[in-house]
């Protein structure tokens, strides 16, 4: 929570999220289903995660792993024993009408993450992280879930370990929720437990509430009575950061205008309608829901006690863009870029080894991800090419090639041509032409050019630039400009 | 004979050797099969075939026993009787005209009309041991976690078992043998502290030196001519060599309230699943989903059921909870301690298995209470998790009379030992 100013008749957005993520687990979280896509509905599915009568659940220790990874990167308290529970409900998706979740012993307590937004530091409290089944996922068939002629259910998706991950109402602003769920997501990519290209891989719902700035104190925290007594609204159906921004934004405009209006906020639970860029009402005044929670017996607990110090957890983004900016110099942006996901942060220290660490972090953090992002792709979609990447920069750190040639001409070649950089090189003939050619076209250009000879003489500061564009074109494009321009402007004197 | 016995007859051939090998088994009909008929006596599952066998089934089969059919049963396993099957009631061979006890009426039925050798059955909270005492044959509800329940159609997951009846000490402990250890597909599966689950050899009617708690509070209510036959079996035993003490069990009188709060509860959640989306009774019912569901079970569950869901989603409601499951949990955990530590001073625990003897086709039928009474002597052994072992000890009235040995954890070769020496 952060400190901040509140002037009297301010009104201060609270904002708490419940975030579902899918771990990456080989099988799912209570048969051996695959959780891999399927090439059809309800293809990975057997009498477990189908719900059979008789069927039981065996936990699959590796989502438990996972949460314990999560739980360690979050600094979380993590119990002797974990337990599993009921939570019971009707559902078409689900198989069995009740969802194996945990209630009163998640696996994670009392956790936190720091964030960095516009140069401060906001640390949110993350009060519980548990694991759970995910349900299966229903198919409307001719309308939306209230107007479908019917409705189709593949239970590929049952089973799928995920991982309910609930923040306390630390949340000032919508930007600071995007931040939060982009922190999260490298994190959880760092400990290899998530795959944020999934799709539905991560689902958000926020509570977002309006409260009057005078029932902020100024280390910046608010009385639970005054979170309570202040009607909030649920916004479901948010599966991306930007979603959640833009739909947190809409809500907070819609509930401060709504106050300022003198209107009351309805307690209730919103939609986020991405298409059309608002909220709306799912159902106003619902009783509050009650899951009938109870122990899951088919499931023994689970002693975890010994397995924090047994499960590694790699070095974490934060760690890792504060060690980059004093092991190697390198500005915030940049080391926030090249931390960005693990295998850009493990390349770039692989180039940094070899080469100059700031020629390095231009090449990966501005030229490669730059062109990378041009194309609407990721590194690891050149995951079996980084070592070409590396012979590209290895090229511009001997100057066997030009830096301006080397990304417009090579790096875009490799890109979209997918040609290794020394056959590009040849085939373009980029290879820096030799000293003596390079003089001998400055002569030329001299030589052919006296108008020009005689502006840059009478101190027209643009003829030089004229002439070292002559020179270029006579080496097609192989020569440094920096070197030409000296070696004219010491012809000239 | 047979035609109220089994709900569905149908042959699953085992292999052609193993300690089971010319055995004919009867499988309770909450027991999965693959390919053959599974309907819990329930019309919500009159048509479901399982696509898969229950571990016990493929254990049966594997030693060589060939499965005959599957038995009736009180639907869900929720009844005393047998009678709250859809398929209707079950004539009890023993004794014509009366019920063979239940849930797993059938199964005693078939060992005790010759129908089958052996047979399996699952024991909630007496299920095994009534339809074993009411039927004059041996059952066994072994400890928690010594049988895998997967492919066994949950009613109350924390506390049931499934375990052999057959017609001698000897045969139930061979079928235990073939069924009994860890199983990957059940988590709550455990191998016995001595290691091997080797039950066969145990029936030596070798009780000399074996010490038995008589606890007073299971004599209380049951029938004088239940009365006479138990005791008639205890100087059996007595005369073999085995000394008998008074112990107490203060906590028995709360054990059929905190069964039956527990059991709903687990049922109401457990049979949740019963919807007609995968499988099962749907009734064929169009429109809003929620109001679908609600008429499909309304039609595919009986009274019995529909009760005990009922009675199960009011104890786990929010404001009820605490006041009826979590103090039928501290029951429980009560109930459990009152064993242990009347096992401290005991080898093992005597009591009729059902304080009365078979009930008349259709006399309990309006009165749930009463047969939730009668389960007095069996449930508190389902809340503790133990070991018990119902084996014939003579008649009252020319009724069958059982007598119900209860062991400490994994005790079982010592139930064996000692009921063997009853025959
Ligand atoms: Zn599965």
């Amino acid at each position: 929570m952060t400190a901040q100013t509140v002037q009297q008749g301010d009104l201060v957005t609270v904002i708490g999220l419940e975030v579902h993520v899918q771990l990456e687990t080989n099988t799912k979280i209570f048969c051996g289903c695959s959780t891999a896509p399927a090439d059809g509905p309800n293809e990975h599915v057997c009498p477990v995660c189908l719900g059979l009568p008789g069927a039981l659940p065996v936990l699959n220790e590796a989502a438990v792993e996972a949460a314990v990874k999560i739980g360690k990167a979050i600094d979380a308290t993590i119990p002797e024993e974990t337990r599993f529970h009921r939570k019971n409900y009707y559902y078409p998706d689900l198989p069995k009408n009740f969802q194996i979740t945990q209630y009163d012993e998640p696996i994670c307590q009392d956790g936190e993450l720091e964030i960095s937004l516009e140069g401060e530091r906001h640390t949110i409290a993350i009060e519980r992280a548990h694991l759970e089944e995910d349900p299966g996922s229903l198919q409307h068939v001719g309308g939306s879930i209230d107007t479908a002629e019917y409705t189709l259910v593949d239970y590929n998706r049952a089973g799928t370990p995920l991982m309910e991950i609930v923040t306390a109402p630390d949340f000032r602003s919508p930007k600071e929720v995007r931040a939060f769920l982009a922190e999260l997501e490298e994190v959880l990519e760092y400990l290899a437990v998530f795959d944020a290209s999934r799709d539905g891989s991560l689902r958000v719902d926020a509570n977002l509430s309006i409260i009057d700035g005078e029932r902020v104190s100024d280390d910046g925290s608010i009385e639970l009575a005054d979170l309570e007594a202040a009607n909030r609204t649920e916004v479901k159906n948010i599966s991306s950061h930007k979603g959640a921004e833009k739909a947190l934004a809409y809500e907070e405009t819609r509930q401060k205008n709504a106050v300022r209006r003198g209107r009351e906020v309805e307690q209730e639970t919103r939609h986020w309608d991405e298409s059309r860029g608002i909220t709306v009402s799912m159902r106003s005044k619902e009783a509050e829901k009650d899951y009938r929670y109870f122990a899951e017996a088919d499931l023994p607990p689970l002693r975890v006690a010994h397995w924090k110090d047994e499960i590694a957890i790699p070095e974490l983004p934060k760690a890792r863009r504060e060690r980059f900016a004093s092991e190697y110099g390198l500005g915030e942006e940049a080391a926030s870029k090249l931390t960005s996901t693990k295998q850009v942060a493990d390349f770039y220290e692989d180039v940094a080894s070899e080469f100059d660490p700031d020629l390095a972090a231009t090449w990966v953090a501005d030229e490669l991800l730059g062109e990378l992002n041009y194309r609407d792709m990721q590194i690891t979609d050149i995951e079996g090419r980084l070592e070409e990447i590396a012979t590209l920069v290895e090229l511009v750190a001997t100057d066997e090639i030009t830096a301006k040639n080397a990304k417009e001409v090579v790096l875009r070649g490799m890109l979209d041509e997918r040609d290794d950089p020394e056959t590009i090189v040849d085939r373009e003939g980029l290879g820096k032409t030799d000293d003596d050619a390079v003089q001998a076209a400055v002569l030329e250009a001299i030589e052919e050019n006296p108008d020009a000879v005689a502006d840059y003489e009478a101190g027209e500061g643009g003829a030089i630039n004229f002439l070292v564009g002559q020179v270029m074109q006579k080496t097609g494009g192989s020569a440094d400009p920096g070197d030409v321009n000296g070696l004219l402007r010491a012809e000239l004197e | 004979m047979s035609d109220d016995i089994f709900i569905t007859e149908a042959t699953i051939d085992g292999e052609s050797d193993g300690p089971l090998a010319g055995k004919q088994v009867a499988i309770k009909d909450n027991i999965s099969t693959d390919g053959v008929k599974t309907t819990c006596g329930s019309k919500m599952l009159a048509d479901y075939v399982p696509p898969y066998d229950a571990t016990v089934v493929e254990r049966i089969t594997d030693a060589g026993g060939t499965i005959v059919g599957k038995t009736n049963m009180d639907e869900f396993g929720m009844g005393t009787t047998t009678e709250m099957s859809y398929f209707g009631p079950t004539d009890n061979p023993a004794a014509p005209g009366h019920v063979p006890g239940g849930s797993s009426g059938g199964s005693a039925a078939a060992v005790a009309a010759g129908a089958a050798d052996l047979a399996l059955g699952s024991d909630t909270g007496g299920s095994i041991r009534c339809p074993a005492a009411f039927c004059g044959v041996v059952g066994i509800k072994p400890t928690y976690g010594l049988v895998s329940r997967y492919g066994l159609v949950a009613y109350a997951n924390s506390l049931e078992q499934i375990g052999p009846i057959a017609g001698t000490v000897e045969d139930a402990a061979t079928l235990l043998e073939v069924i009994a250890g860890v199983d990957e597909r059940d988590g709550t599966t455990r191998d016995p502290p001595q290691g091997d689950v080797a039950y066969s050899d145990a029936a030596d009617g070798n009780v000399d030196g074996l010490s038995i708690g008589i606890p007073t509070e299971l004599l209380e209510g049951a029938e004088d001519g239940v009365v006479d036959a138990f005791w008639d079996g205890i100087e059996q035993l007595e005369s073999q060599g085995a000394t008998t003490h008074d112990v107490s069990l203060p906590s028995v009188e709360h054990a059929v309230e905190a069964y039956y709060v527990i059991a709903m509860s687990e049922a109401s959640s457990n049979l949740a699943r019963f919807d007609g989306v995968r499988y099962g009774h749907s009734g064929g019912f169009d429109g809003n989903w929620n109001e679908t569901f609600a008429a499909g079970r309304a039609e595919g569950f009986g009274d019995e059921v529909k009760r005990r869901i009922l009675l199960g989603t009011y104890a786990l409601s929010a404001g009820y909870h605490d006041k009826y499951y979590k103090k039928a949990q501290n029951a429980r955990a009560w109930v459990k301690q009152d064993f242990d530590s009347a096992l401290e001073e005991a080898d093992v625990l005597a009591s009729p298995t059902m304080p009365v003897t078979p009930f008349e086709l259709g006399e309990s039928l309006d009165d749930p209470l009463q047969m939730y009474l009668a389960d007095a002597n069996t449930v508190p052994v389902n809340l503790a998790d133990l070991p018990a072992i119902s084996v014939p000890v003579g008649d009252a009235d020319g009724l069958p009379v059982g007598m119900q040995l209860v062991g400490p954890a994994f005790g079982e070769r010592q139930l064996i030992r000692a009921g063997s020496a009853l025959e």
